[in-house]
């Protein structure tokens, strides 16, 4: 610690400093040398002073290199002193550069580290020379461990034997030649050491211990673990005290006994045991065993000598032989066998656990060029594994005739006629055609859609003969023809009004007075005989309101317009055509409406009805009215005002339903895509259910007229035609035949065949698109 | 009365079943020792059917046996051994920790108890005829083992028992004539005798380096083997003694050393044997064995001149037949099968034996051949020796045993080839000639000369001689030819299925030609490069098809003519159909042939009326075409229709059932629609090859 006041003194010394910058920006040969800025001579300088200090701290140098040291300091102290001439000859001597940073402020430690470590200055030669600035060991390496090596670097230390150093280090110091083991050898051979003399003291006398010869002989005896005393043999030889000797005087005067004269009986009897059992063979001489013979005995006998079939054994299942090879697997196959491009790229890209075949089909126009199989062990390894790993299965083969499994129908021929084509084709209408209706007499066509319009068609040409717009916005979704042939209404529905039409422009004048004076016959019956309901509770509002379209559609033969609660969806006549039943599945209560067209009068026949009613029919020939709501069926006797029956089709939503013209028998469409055959007689289940349809079933339909037909039409844009025969019998069960798959509708945005009608008495039907057309099928 | 409650797993399904883990409980023994005893006796695992109900309601992949295999396996005396084996192992063990080698090699030879099975051999084939059932796999291991190098694994004392087993099974097959067919296929040599009504089908791989990749576990194919030779020992056993042969057959090893292979077994027949046998040890005078096979052959061979002139080869190969031993000679009448041939066309025929067997016997009887060195030896000799034929020459290199390794031999009468013919002959054959020169003999080498009367032929023709069981045309199979594809035997065609063998016309539906012709214009530029050296392969087998038989299309071109007019109008009348779009395609076709037809009327009236005749245009090859597979096409199609709407009838159960069936059916169907689809191809650019 001595050091730092030493150092602080050196370093504190800021007067000096600006004429020496001065002076080396004034003198132009400096610059040429040492391309130094200001800050570079201010650490020069530094670093002489830190080269002192260095100097004199270092204990390991010799005395001559203090003696330099000393020297040096005081050439430097000269300098700083003198003029700015002798700077040149400090920077030749100066060998170190400044590294602690006592002294120096926070920019110029910054600097430093941006700079090289070394500093260029010039030898006594002056040829550039590297001055490496000493590494600073800071706290985080410790490098005390390191074993000071020789640093004179790869010379020859003859070069300095008449030197009293043998090279410098890495600071020019030198290194001085250590000392040797001769002198200290001379040194101890110049002092005589007395005989017997061991260092110790003898603690009785307090004189030093001497010790002689035999005294030290017996201590390195102790020492080794040996006997002290001189002479003593470990191993000495034996001394026979006992012998088998013969003495000449017998201890015993005895006779010798006579069994020791003859042979021992003992000895004799177990010799001829052993006799015995080799004669028997069961002794036999030792023979090393030969490999040879024990392998030519191997197979020396017949196994199967006495074979006996074994029964057969149901758990036994033998090994499957492996299947004789195909035509693909020859050497030279027939040339379709041969992959082409993309099988064998199919093949080669499969996993190996995927692949049909193992191996790729092959063709060698020689047999000399077929190579070796590659996986042979393997799959020879494998169907070992096989047979002792794989649990074998007894499996029945399918040995059927797949045409037996197929039931026998009746040939189509025989339930002819039904319809097969398209007829005719009806275009015009904009946007979905929602419903269509064919009139009693088996001539016109009404249908409505999107567009708002009512259209009646010319069914055998396909022609548009009649139309009316009904509402702008509101589709026409419910067209029907009144059932009766002495006039001709049609009854249709678009949003929440229900129009009752007389198309006059086609009908003959006594026919047209006919349906006028149905529909006229009503006019006024409201007023004339109020209601029983009103008077009780005056201003209940009337479920349905009668009334004339306007004059516009009056014209055109529109001429009653009933306004409901709600939207109607569906409308279904009686067969007698005085009343017709309207469906509208938002209004609750008010969802089910019957209409009497002589009255002009409008019921709700259902106070409430359970579940969203879609769709309801009249029965064909009782009073009974069935009500479908999406999950049930339910039937009502109109005359008891009571329920019938409730049938379950098991559909989650039921989207139309019809009557057999016979009343027994009722099919169901679902929107889950089934059709569903309910024998009222049976069971409230479904008799048959019949999936055949991928989309959605809107609309099912029996022929009116006694041919066993029935129909459907599915989003699927197809319409499938049955042979469903019902048999008056109660004993036998209706028969249901597929028949025919109509296609030819377009799905237009998942919609298919929106609705169909059957003629009235030829097997002919009209079915509605989505795509905007109306097909005629026969 | 409520019964005592169960305890579960005490009754039912979970007493049938053991897993694997308690079973090599039950018997005290390691896994590996399981895996062999149960290789050994035979015992598989079983799935149980109720898989839940087993495992006590674990669903985790289990392997489970039979309980009561596992239980008599408890009395095997190989359960014994493995214990035997076991402790003196331990002794061993013991033995050369503590360095005593000496010890140990005692205990090993004297203690070390050897495992016998031959009362499993007799456990598991009650009968010979259960042995020969299994002896299919068995042979396949044990041809592969005689062609492995010996390892670690395999001890090279196991592989010669191999070799030598394999090769006495080889000489049964040979002088009993069991060999009814064979197969060169890309995997190896498939051959299938027939031993006491057994079909026997082993494979043999080709003679290279087999890969023994790193998963294959040979100690399972070592005990495998182990079983296998034993079996396949004491089937040779009874095979020989039922011939009246002495088993084993005596070896040479010498002649074995020198590649002699067959010819190292030398059969003898029991009377002599017995005689030696009551001797006790016979002593045999030391010969030389290269003097003993010389004075076999000629043995062997009473008639033929050594000396190699050859003048006489029809009588020889007439005397070479009467030569042939006595088993072929049932030639009474009354053995052989009459030929039923059916006399109305219409009934069934029924399969029947071809050729009897000594006439299959004696196929290459006749011949003397000669192989080249080229072609692969081991089987042609056993192929054509299992046919009849006894003079079997080969290439000196080729190993010991040869009738003659003297090519210019001029006894031979066919030689095998398996060698390109040369470009240029002439300048080879001077140097042949000049090589020639200095021998006694003229050496025949071909391919610089031919000896003449000599047949030349490649390997193929054995195979298909064989499998035809007739001699074929050699021509075809002319060193350098193309040859015929190569058939598999074993293929029988079933209906519907396609069939090389048949003319690519008798067994397509119909229209289906049609169709093919035209998707094979689109793709025919695409496929001529693809496919031109392919379709040279193509050679007509002779014999197997009937050339004159026409295509379905030209046997009825008369009703043909009217239809295709018809059909030729169709085409214009579709346009006029467009505008019912969305039509069902049969109705527009029903539409169109009406119209047609009432065109065709009305141009026929016309004509009628202007006293023209009425030209007939005729329809181009492509129209035709159209029409022939529309027609099919719409007949399908209500086929389809009508199949449709039976199954919509079907119960749920009986469809799905149906689906399966019909998966099966239609991959099928459409395998051998490729097949056919590719062979009209090939046909098609050959036809246009031929024409160029």
């Amino acid at each position: 610690m001595s050091v730092n006041p030493r150092k602080r003194k050196v370093v504190t010394r800021p007067a000096p400093e600006p004429s020496d910058s001065e002076g080396e920006l004034a003198d132009g040969l400096l610059e040429g040398i040492l391309s130094h800025s200001e800050d570079e001579a201010a650490d020069d300088s530094d670093a002489d002073a830190s080269s002192v200090i260095e100097g004199l701290s270092d204990e390991e140098q010799g005395d001559d290199d203090e003696d330099s040291d000393e020297e040096h300091i005081r050439e430097e102290m000269q300098n700083l002193n003198t003029s700015d001439s002798s700077l040149r000859e400090t920077k030749g001597i100066s060998t170190h550069d400044m590294d602690m940073g006592t002294g120096a402020d926070g920019d110029l430690d910054e600097d430093e580290h941006l700079k090289p470590n070394y500093t260029v200055t010039t030898d006594a030669h002056g040829n550039t020379r590297y001055l490496y600035r000493e590494i600073d060991p800071v706290y985080d390496s410790d490098d005390s461990d390191v074993e000071a090596t020789n640093t004179i670097g790869n010379i020859d230390l003859k070069y300095y034997d008449e030197y009293p150093h043998i090279g410098y280090d890495i600071n020019g110091k030198k290194i001085m030649r250590p000392a040797k083991g001769e002198a200290l050898d001379a040194l101890l051979d110049s002092i005589d050491i007395p005989k017997g003399w061991t260092g110790l003291t003898d603690p009785q006398t307090g004189k030093p211990l001497n010790l002689s010869e035999e005294e030290l002989d017996v201590l390195k005896r102790l020492t080794r673990n040996e006997v002290v005393e001189d002479g003593y043999d470990p191993y000495p030889d034996m001394v026979a005290y006992f012998s088998g000797k013969q003495e000449v005087m017998p201890l015993s005067a005895a006779p010798e006994p006579k069994r020791r004269f003859v042979p021992s009986k003992h000895e004799s009897k177990r010799v001829m045991k052993i006799v015995k059992a080799i004669r028997e063979g069961r002794i036999q001489p030792y023979r090393p065993p030969g490999e040879q013979d024990e392998e030519q005995d191997a197979f020396n006998f017949d196994v199967w000598a006495d074979e006996k079939p074994r029964p057969d054994n149901t758990m036994h299942i033998p090994a499957p032989k492996l299947p004789p090879p195909g035509y693909e697997a020859s050497y030279h196959p027939p040339p379709e066998y041969l992959p082409d491009k993309a099988e064998e790229q199919a093949w080669l890209d499969a996993d190996e656990e995927d692949r049909e075949k193992e191996f790729l089909p092959k063709n060698y126009d020689a047999l000399r060029k077929v190579p070796g199989y590659e996986t042979f062990v393997k799959e020879r390894f494998e169907r070992s594994l096989d047979l002792y790993l794989a649990p074998r299965i007894r499996r029945n083969r399918l040995n059927i005739d797949p045409e037996s499994l197929l039931p026998k129908l009746p040939n189509p021929e025989d339930l002819k006629p039904f319809p097969t084509t398209c007829a005719a084709l009806f275009r015009g209408q904009e946007g979905r055609v929602r419903c269509v209706s064919i009139d009693p007499q088996g001539i016109f066509v009404a249908s409505g859609g999107d567009d708002g319009y009512i259209r009646i068609w010319e069914l055998l040409t396909g022609r548009q003969v009649w139309n009316a717009k009904l509402s702008d916005e509101e589709a026409v979704d419910a067209v029907q023809w009144r059932p009766t042939k002495d006039a001709s209404i049609v009854a249709a529905a678009a949003g929440e009004h229900v129009y009752l039409i007389v198309p006059f422009t086609l009908l003959s004048p006594d026919v047209e007075q006919a349906s006028r004076e149905v529909l006229d016959a009503g006019w006024g019956y409201a007023a004339s005989k109020p209601s029983t309901t009103t008077n009780g509770e005056a201003p209940k509002q009337a479920p349905g309101k009668w009334s004339r379209p306007g004059t516009l559609l009056e014209n055109k033969g529109v001429l009653v317009q009933i306004e409901v609660r709600s939207a109607v969806k569906i409308v279904n006549w009686h067969r007698r055509g005085d009343y017709f039943a309207t469906v509208s599945p938002r209004g609750q209560s008010t969802a089910v409406a019957i209409h009497t067209v002589s009255k002009h009068l409008t019921q709700l026949p259902f106070r409430r009805l359970k579940g969203i009613a879609q769709t309801a029919q009249f029965h064909p020939s009782k009073a009974i009215f069935f009500v479908a709501t999406r999950n049930t069926i339910r039937s009502y006797d109109l005359a008891k005002q009571e329920l019938v029956k409730i049938l379950q089709p098991g559909a989650k939503w039921i989207s139309s339903i019809d009557v057999h013209p016979g009343g027994d028998n009722l099919i169901v469409g679902t929107y889950d895509k089934r059709l569903l055959w309910h024998d009222l007689d049976l069971s409230n289940k479904p008799y048959k259910t019949l999936r055949f349809h991928k989309e959605a079933i809107r609309a099912v339909r029996f022929h009116p007229a006694g041919l066993p037909l029935f129909a459907d039409a599915s989003d699927d844009g197809s319409l499938q035609i049955f042979h469903g025969n019902v048999v008056g019998d109660l004993m036998q069960n209706a028969t249901i035949v597929p028949l025919k798959v109509l296609r030819g509708h377009k799905i237009n945005s998942r919609l298919g065949v929106m609705h169909l009608d059957w003629h009235p008495r030829e097997p002919w039907c009209v079915s509605a698109g989505a795509d905007g057309t109306l097909r005629l099928w026969c | 009365m409520a019964g005592r409650s169960q305890k579960k797993g005490t009754s039912g399904a979970v007493r049938n079943y053991i897993t694997r883990t308690r079973a090599v409980k039950k018997l005290q023994i390691s896994l590996p020792d399981f895996r062999r005893l149960c290789i050994f006796k035979g015992i598989y695992p079983r799935e149980p059917r109720n898989k839940k109900k087993v495992s006590k309601g674990s669903t985790a992949a289990t392997t489970f046996y039979y309980t009561k295999d596992i239980q008599y396996l408890l009395h095997e005396p190989l359960l014994a051994k493995f214990r035997e084996h076991k402790a003196v192992a331990k002794k061993i063990g013991r033995a050369l920790g503590r360095g005593e080698s000496g010890d140990a090699a005692r205990l090993e030879k004297t203690l070390m108890p050897t495992i016998r099975l031959d009362h499993i051999i007799k456990e598991r084939y009650p009968t010979f005829v259960d042995a020969l059932r299994d002896l299919d796999d068995a042979l396949s291991m044990l041809f592969l083992f005689a062609h492995l190098p010996s390892s670690q694994h395999m001890p090279a004392k196991t592989i010669a028992l191999c070799q030598r087993l394999t090769r006495e099974f080889e000489h049964y097959v040979i002088t009993s004539h069991a060999l009814r067919k064979s197969f060169l296929s890309i995997k190896g040599i498939y051959y299938q005798a027939t031993v006491q009504g057994q079909d026997i089908l082993w494979l043999v791989p080709y003679r290279f380096v087999q890969r023994t990749g790193g998963d294959i576990d040979f100690r399972i194919m070592g005990t495998f083997v182990e079983f296998y030779t034993t079996l396949l020992g004491f089937v040779n056993y009874r095979l020989y003694t039922s011939l009246g042969l002495v088993y084993p057959p005596k070896f040479n090893a010498q002649s074995d050393a020198q590649g002699g292979e067959l010819a190292a077994f030398q059969l003898q027949a029991k009377a002599n044997a017995t005689d030696g046998e009551t001797n006790g040890h016979r002593e045999h005078p030391p010969i030389n064995p290269d003097a003993q096979a010389i004075a076999d052959r000629v043995g062997a061979m009473p008639d033929v001149d050594v000396d190699g002139d050859g003048d006489g080869d029809g009588e020889k190969d007439a005397t070479a037949v009467a030569a042939i031993p006595a088993e072929d000679d049932q030639d009474e009448p009354t053995d052989e099968i009459d030929k039923f041939e059916p006399t109305a066309p219409d009934a069934d025929v029924l399969p029947q034996p071809q050729a009897s067997s000594a006439e299959v016997a004696s196929l290459f009887a006749p011949f003397t051949m000669y192989l080249s060195r080229e072609t692969p030896r081991a089987s042609l000799e056993f192929i054509l020796k299992a046919f009849g034929c006894k003079r079997v020459g080969w290439d000196g290199i080729l190993g010991d045993g040869a009738f003659t390794t003297n090519e210019s031999d001029p006894a031979i009468t066919h030689q095998i080839i398996d060698r390109p013919a040369l470009s240029n002959r002439a300048p080879a054959q001077d140097v042949a000639e000049t090589e020639s020169g200095d021998a006694a003999a003229p050496t025949v080498q071909w391919p610089y000369s031919t000896m003449p009367g000599r047949t030349y032929v490649q390997p193929q023709w054995v195979w298909d001689c064989i499998n035809q069981s007739k001699l074929l045309p050699p021509h075809l199979y002319a060193p350098g030819a193309e040859l015929p594809p190569h058939l598999s035997p074993w293929v029988k065609p079933s209906k519907g299925e396609y069939d090389p063998n048949l003319p690519l016309e008798a067994q397509q539906p119909d229209g289906e030609a049609e169709a093919f012709e035209d998707d094979g214009d689109e793709e025919d530029a695409a496929f001529h490069a693809d496919r031109g050296e392919d379709m040279h392969a193509i050679v007509d087998r002779e014999g197997s098809v009937e050339v004159g038989e026409g295509m379905h299309v030209a046997d009825d071109d008369e009703d043909e003519e009217d239809e295709d007019v018809d059909d030729s109008d169709d085409a214009n009348a579709v346009p006029a159909a467009e505008e019912f779009d969305g039509f069902d395609s049969d109705a527009e076709s029903d539409v169109s042939e009406g119209e047609a037809a009432r065109r065709q009327h009305q141009r026929e009236l016309e004509a009628e009326a202007t006293g023209k005749k009425l030209e007939i245009a005729k329809p181009t090859k492509k129209e035709q075409n159209a029409a022939i597979r529309k027609k099919f096409d719409k007949k399908r199609r209500e086929e389809e229709e009508e199949r449709e709407r039976q199954k919509m009838m079907l119960s749920n159960k009986k469809r799905k059932l149906l689906k399966r069936i019909e998966y099966g059916e239609n991959k099928r169907d459409t395998e051998s629609e490729q097949l056919r689809r590719k062979r009209a191809r090939l046909e098609k650019a050959r036809a246009a090859a031929e024409a160029v």
